[in-house]
């Protein structure tokens, strides 16, 4: 999944010399919180509403005034990623540099923006249930050939594969969700089972071993 | 006043040797109840003719499921999940598929004409066939027809799904729908297909707060289904105030069960049948129309439903069944088939993680609550 597929084109930006209360303004109207500034076509900076809340903040020990402008708050240099970056990437630098959105730059032209919101949004599309199926959770060593046995035996059965997630697990296995089209996930499970492969979920099959 | 639908031609919804949504788990309750001596005369539908299809499906689905039906290839089953392990292509489905359906559309005929005020459709409740698409054995939706039919008239219409797997075609169907209230509780998503039947699933626009769902851990005991079944009934019934309750009676939360985790009793399902029962009079006008549904032990599932039967005719049958019937049934279906109408307690060894899975589905009922109650206004 490339950041193109999630990110938002043409996002909402100001410029340096933008009033703090316009741009707090700016972020209301449009319900958003991240707002890139732009400087002769470049983007100059990035000013979050938690800037603006803590450059006006009295408890800050020098507030601005809220007739200041952005370019005094804002942050910069500014982190950003292209549009052809997988998401993965994109999320290690957000998550690395703890930082809630990433311009997208294509030709020094800023083309989109992508938050943490967005990358939520990708995660559920990953993991979520798109059409009515059973979960089927499954223990492989991690070694070539393992998942195509096993998705050989659930296409023989004329079942559906609508998902596959995996992540490590202990001692060179990998787990393996899958969400298939069937009501009839013990009876195939049980096949799985006998087949010789680990099976999680369901439990209490009757695995002839 | 409780009229029986049944035609002997359900047993055409046959799926295939081996299937688990066998016709003779509704023959059998039948036969028992015959044998009994104690089935009213049942009146028999019609099939519904496929244009009425159309209110609930897309009609490129229901004119490509009779092609299907009829043999003809050059449809792409796969796309409407037909041609699957579950819904295999099975000459003459459409057919048998539109008899139930018309068995249950008459259910809600005999209610909305006040001839009756509780009918047992021994058959029917498809509630996983969405609007073009077939799944978990289910091909026409049957009982969103018959809801349809109702609200049509102006009725409000409370669905209420005791199916194991969550009623996902139904709740979709009417899911903006604000007549329409559905409580579904079933084996939770996470574990069961068809995977949906969050707390999250509250419906949308108008009929927010309508659509209910109630996911139980596996291996929840009768104790608790029956707590949690009351904490959210009462109230949400309450509230809405359907002039009818419509039940799809599916029987898949046996503990017996092929193909779920639920650990209901024959005990059980009498104490939950008789509240539904009393909700019904308290609640819902005394209106309630019964669907069959799963239920895949073939040795529990007909006992349940004539545990059915008999509470909506307030009898009880304690006996043993009649030996020469059980011999019959045993060879026919090559299964054990019980002395009693009722398991034997205890009916299975105690699960070490009970007060964790009470705890567990109280803590849902009460988040569902949270999360609905504050707009029932």
């Amino acid at each position: 999944m490339l950041i193109r597929e999630v990110m938002h084109p043409d996002p909402v930006t100001i410029s340096p010399d933008t009033q703090l209360k316009e741009a707090y303004k700016v972020m209301e109207e449009k319900n958003i919180r991240h707002l890139p500034v732009v400087d002769k076509g470049k983007i100059a900076g990035i000013v979050t509403d938690r800037d603006l809340r803590l450059a006006t903040s009295l408890l800050s020990k020098f507030p601005f005034d809220t007739n200041s402008v952005v370019a005094k708050v804002m942050s910069h240099p500014v982190q950003t990623a292209h549009p052809s970056d997988p998401i993965e990437i994109a999320t290690r630098t957000m998550r690395e540099l703890k930082i809630g959105c990433l311009p997208i730059v294509e030709d020094g032209n800023l083309v989109g923006i992508v938050t943490g919101m967005d990358m939520l949004d990708a995660l559920l599309r990953l993991t979520g249930i798109h059409q009515p199926s059973g979960r089927l959770d499954v223990r492989l060593p991690d070694r070539s050939g393992e998942l195509a046995r096993l998705t050989a035996l659930i296409a023989e059965r004329k079942v559906n594969i609508h998902s596959i997630l995996t992540y490590p697990d202990k001692n060179h296995k990998i787990r393996l969700v899958l969400r298939v089209g069937t009501i009839e996930m013990k009876i195939l499970a049980e096949a799985i089972c006998n087949a010789g492969f680990e099976v999680i979920w369901p439990v209490h099959i009757a695995c002839v071993k | 006043m409780c009229e029986i639908i049944y035609h002997p031609a359900y047993s055409k919804y046959n799926l295939g040797e081996g299937h688990p949504f066998d016709p003779l788990r509704i023959e059998l309750a039948i036969d028992l109840l015959k044998e009994l001596n104690i089935l009213k005369v049942v009146i028999r539908p019609e099939s519904v003719p496929a244009e009425k299809l159309y209110e609930i499906h897309d009609r490129k689905y229901v004119d490509d499921v009779e092609r299907l039906s009829a043999g003809d290839n050059s449809v792409d089953a796969e796309s409407y999940g037909l041609g699957t392990l579950d819904n295999p292509i099975v000459p003459g489905m459409a057919e048998a598929a539109r008899l139930q359906a018309g068995g249950t559309l008459l259910g809600a005929k005999l209610l909305l004409q006040e001839k009756t005020n509780k009918v047992l459709q021994m058959g029917g409740g498809f509630h996983h066939a969405h609007t073009s698409m077939a799944s978990g054995f289910c091909i026409y939706n049957d009982i969103a027809l018959a809801i349809k039919e109702m609200t049509r008239r102006g009725w409000h219409v409370a669905y209420l799904d005791l199916d194991v797997h969550h009623g996902d075609g139904v709740q979709e169907i009417f899911y903006t729908d604000e007549k329409v209230m559905t409580i579904s509780f079933h084996e939770s998503g996470e574990y069961l297909f068809p995977g949906t039947g969050w707390l999250y699933e509250l419906g949308q626009g108008m009929g927010r707060s309508l659509k209910l769902n109630m996911p139980l851990e596996p291996f929840t005991e009768g104790e608790s289904y029956i707590e949690v079944m009351n904490r959210v009934l009462e109230p949400a019934l309450g509230w809405f105030k359907p002039d009818v309750l419509i039940v799809q009676a599916g029987a898949d939360a046996h503990f017996t069960d092929p193909l779920a985790d639920l650990l209901l009793t024959t005990q059980d399902y009498r104490k939950i049948y008789k509240r539904v029962i009393e909700l019904t009079d308290e609640k819902c006008k005394g209106r309630i129309l019964f669907t069959l549904g799963g239920g895949y032990s073939i040795a529990a599932a007909f006992r349940i439903w004539t545990i059915l039967y008999l509470t909506l005719f307030n009898r009880e049958f304690s006996g043993k069944l009649p030996e020469e019937w059980r011999k019959k049934w045993s060879e026919r279906t090559g299964k054990e088939i019980p002395e009693t109408l009722d398991d034997i307690l205890p009916a299975f060894d105690p699960i070490p993680r009970k007060a964790e899975i009470e705890k567990h589905n109280n803590e849902t009922a009460r988040r569902l609550l949270d999360a609905a109650a504050p707009d029932w206004i």
